[in-house]
């Protein structure tokens, strides 16, 4: 579903992203782990368009990506869920899950959209007509979710989801992420913790420096012995 | 209290209605965005032209020329936004008000030399059949061309207060003012966001310019202290806040009415400003603001 | 071009300086190179502050006006000159002092519209406690001669220079480039921020005030409020970023693009003349951060100067 071939970023005359290639199939999970400064936000930045591209394709359903305003990748599915308190604090809950269905697409369907994020969330119905500055730390990043899903996205984007909360609460969120994957929309997930991630994700790329070291499923990088020895802690 | 004194703060709360309806626009750019048009004063100065002249030329009533002012206003912030501040709105927040600073402190110095050889130097006040009717309260005079400056900035602010709360893009408009990134991702077009918000405030600041050729004067200088005027009022307000914004001017207005009584009228204008640099030491983001993410 | 080559072409253009107000009589060039060496020195002065230590100040007219009015108002109350001009840097440097303290402790914008009001304050006071016409005597009008106002002007020009090239080699201006470019990192490796930036006013006040002096000097006659004038804040911004901002010259060639070109421009309409000026700075401002002194480096093979606006479209600093 999303082909990425060969992508460079840099930032000025500081190249962070050395050519990397990796794919995002339909109803799957694909995580990009790896270190602090390997690259992994830049290069979700990149692909929605808020960094430039210095080299390389990005294509979503055969369309190329490469140019396209962000606001008009959120109308064609592709949303991403920046790192850390990604809903707008100014507003409600209610208020941002109503900006959540912000394009043409997502409008059409938003009292239905609505009441499926309410069901998956009954936390958020509950605090709806409460500021997002007021909500837990899980809270927020359920309401980024959410807002997200208000978007109707077929390309879930997620920059460490789970940064900050507490291990129960991360629990949450994967199974929130597995039940979106199962209602068919592919999720790629950049992470630091990466054991919780290869237990979840169908595939994974190992980024570091840049660029990507090593791939393959959650299984196989869990077996892995280079990887187990500097990310598992085994 | 000597009827002097009233009279003085009756006038000096007028005066601030019109100091909050110019301030409303500067807030709308600074807030939505984070650029300083210091040429803000410039622009509430041509749309004081524009209505004197439709009133010299065409007999247009300056209320009868309000929307006329504010669409033709609103088309020159198109233009100005497009051509210019487009430019200075790529980069991040912190050059960004550097930049804009800069660009927009020369866009004021051509606006102005273009008014003073276009207008000449001359002083204007738009002088129709009401100017001299005043309502008389209490003995106190208030007249009528400089209430209507209050009256218009109270609609104005509510007028924008609603569409900040209830309607869709007024809500995109605060997303966009928190942080435009995740507007962007939220699938806001930002940039159309920012030229709305851009060509709304010019044409704010152009509803302020003809109720100030109604009810005071315009000529091509006045910019710089109209744009400074609005600056304080919105750090009274809170940097990033719209609320209290035509409160802090009328606030603003009355201190300075006060002064020019006890202090005299020389130094009215510099207590304004000693007021704004103690309010600005203490509290940068003003009576109101809320400190933001 | 290697400092050396620069230092050369330095003492090259001040020996002609020299010369040129020893032998030429023109008074209307004379005129125009005393303004260009007063706004020159303002503008050089603004630099330290605006361009080595990053702080914009819009209020810099306040200085400028202050050693104005001080050695002007000495000066013709009797005393001698030199005692008049001390006097004024002296105050001046005090009041800056005062005045720095609370100022600085605002970052970026907030400093910069501060003192915009401040130096807007300063005027309608300045106006209000010295209204009248402060003009020459008679005696000194009949014997008016240029010299002393020359070399006083271009004393202070080269003074102002040598403090800017004394700065930018010293560990003080090295401190206040690092505080300018990023003042957190400035803070974390141990640099005195506030301090950095106090000396960068002070200083720069300083050098405001002597160019005030040589304004206080040349001036024949003039409303004591208008040396206090934003007119004067706004030029020397204009010079600086046309010249190139943070550079040692760039406030000269700055000056003297900007005075030479207004005398000689085809037309007469004042206000044309700030009509171009302006879209000039707009554009330079825009896209050519560097200014003149970018250009003429490039013409003359060395690499192009710090750029002051970063016109990176980027979302977010460098994360991974």
């Amino acid at each position: 579903m999303l082909e990425v071939e060969g992508l460079e970023v840099a930032y000025g005359d500081l190249q962070v992203v050395w050519g990397i290639s990796f794919q995002v199939p339909r109803d799957s999970i694909v995580a990009i782990l790896g270190p602090n400064g390997a690259g992994k936000t830049t290069t979700l930045l990149a692909l929605m368009g808020l960094l430039p591209i210095g080299a390389g394709s990005v294509r979503f359903g055969g369309e190329d990506l490469v140019g396209l305003p962000t606001h008009q990748m959120v109308d064609r599915g592709i949303v991403m869920i920046p790192e850390e308190r990604a809903a707008f604090q100014s507003l409600t809950v209610a208020e941002n899950l109503e900006l959540g269905a912000y394009t043409p697409r997502a409008r059409t369907v938003y009292d239905q959209t609505l009441a499926e994020v309410y069901e998956i969330f009954p936390r958020l119905a509950e605090r709806r007509k409460q500021s997002a500055a007021t909500l837990s730390g899980g809270e927020r990043q359920m309401l980024a979710i959410g807002k997200a899903l208000m978007a109707r996205p077929r390309l879930l984007i997620l920059d460490e989801p789970s940064l900050g909360l507490a291990p129960i609460v991360v629990e949450d969120i994967f199974g929130v992420i597995r039940r979106i994957r199962d209602r068919g929309v592919s999720v790629l997930m950049v992470e630091q913790h990466v054991e919780m991630a290869l237990e979840v994700a169908d595939y994974a790329y190992i980024l570091e420096m840049g660029a990507i070291v090593a791939q393959g499923s959650g299984a196989e990088l869990e077996a892995d012995t280079r990887v187990q020895e500097a990310y598992l802690s085994l | 209290m000597s009827q002097l004194v009233a009279q003085s703060i009756v006038s000096g709360l007028l005066l601030g209605g019109v100091y909050g309806l110019v301030a409303l626009g500067l807030a709308l750019s600074f807030g939505v965005l984070h650029v300083l048009n210091v040429a803000h004063g410039e622009l509430l100065m041509l749309g004081g032209y524009l209505a004197f002249f439709a009133f010299t030329n065409w007999g247009l009533d300056p209320f009868v020329s309000l929307p006329l002012v504010f669409i033709v206003m609103f088309g020159f912030g198109v233009l100005l936004y497009l051509c210019l501040f487009r430019f200075v709105t790529r980069t991040e927040t912190h050059t960004r008000i550097k930049n804009s600073l800069l660009v927009s402190f020369g866009l004021a110095l051509v606006l102005q030399a273009l008014a003073v050889r276009f207008f000449t130097a001359d002083e204007r006040t738009i002088s129709t059949a009401y100017s001299s009717e005043a309502l008389t309260v209490w003995s106190i005079r208030i007249p009528v061309v400089r209430l209507a400056g209050l009256v218009v900035a109270v609609v104005a602010a509510l007028a924008l207060e609603w569409i900040l709360s209830r309607t869709r893009f007024g809500k995109a408009l605060r997303a966009t003012s928190e942080d435009w990134t995740r507007a962007a991702l939220t699938g806001i077009d930002v940039r159309r966001v920012y030229l709305i918000a851009f060509a709304v405030s010019a044409a704010l600041a152009a509803t302020a310019g003809s109720m100030v050729s109604l009810g005071y004067s315009v000529s091509p200088g006045i910019g710089l202290g109209w744009t400074l005027k609005a600056l304080i009022v919105v750090v009274l307000a809170g940097l990033g806040s719209m609320r209290g914004i035509v409160v802090a001017g009328v606030a603003l207005g009355l201190v300075e009415s006060l002064a020019s009584v006890w202090i005299g009228g020389q130094y009215r204008e510099v207590t304004a400003l000693v007021l704004f640099l103690i309010v600005l030491s203490f509290r940068p983001l003003g009576f109101f603001g809320r400190a933001r993410a | 071009m290697p400092r050396a080559a620069g230092a050369l072409l330095g003492l090259l253009v001040l020996a002609a300086a020299i010369a040129a107000g020893l032998t030429v009589g023109n008074q209307h060039v004379l005129t125009l190179t005393i303004q260009i060496m007063i706004l020159a020195a303002l503008a050089t002065s603004w630099n330290i502050l605006g361009g080595f230590a990053g702080q914009i100040s819009l209020g810099h007219s306040a200085f400028f006006g202050l050693g104005a009015l001080i050695t002007r108002e000495l000066w013709l109350g009797g005393q001698a000159f030199p005692v008049a001009v001390a006097a004024a840097v002296g105050v001046t440097a005090l009041a800056a002092v005062v005045v720095g303290v609370p100022m600085l402790r605002f970052r970026d914008i907030y400093f910069a519209i501060g003192t915009l009001a401040l130096g807007v304050a300063v005027y309608i006071t300045a106006g209000n406690l010295w209204p009248g016409i402060s003009s020459l005597p008679a005696e000194v009008l009949r014997s008016y001669d240029f010299t002393g106002p020359y070399f006083f002007a271009l004393g202070v020009l080269v003074a102002a220079i040598l403090v800017s090239v004394w700065l930018e080699r010293s560990k003080l201006g090295l401190g206040m480039m690092t505080v300018r470019e990023d003042e957190e990192a400035a803070k974390a490796t141990g640099v005195d921020v506030f301090a950095h930036k106090l000396a960068a006013f002070v200083i720069s006040a300083a050098v405001a005030t002597l160019a005030g002096s040589a304004f206080a000097y040349f001036s024949v006659s003039h409303y004591p409020n208008f040396a206090f004038s934003v007119i004067w804040t706004f030029e020397a911004v204009l010079v600086v970023f046309i010249g190139g901002i943070g550079t040692l010259v760039g406030p000269l060639l700055g000056s003297i693009f900007f005075i030479l070109g207004r005398d000689l421009m085809p037309t007469d309409v004042d206000e044309f003349q700030v009509v171009f000026f302006g879209l000039l700075f707009i554009v330079v401002v825009l896209l050519f951060p560097g200014g003149l002194s970018q250009a003429a480096g490039r013409l003359l093979g060395r690499a192009g100067e710090r750029s002051t606006a970063t016109d990176r479209p980027t979302a977010a600093r460098g994360r991974s």
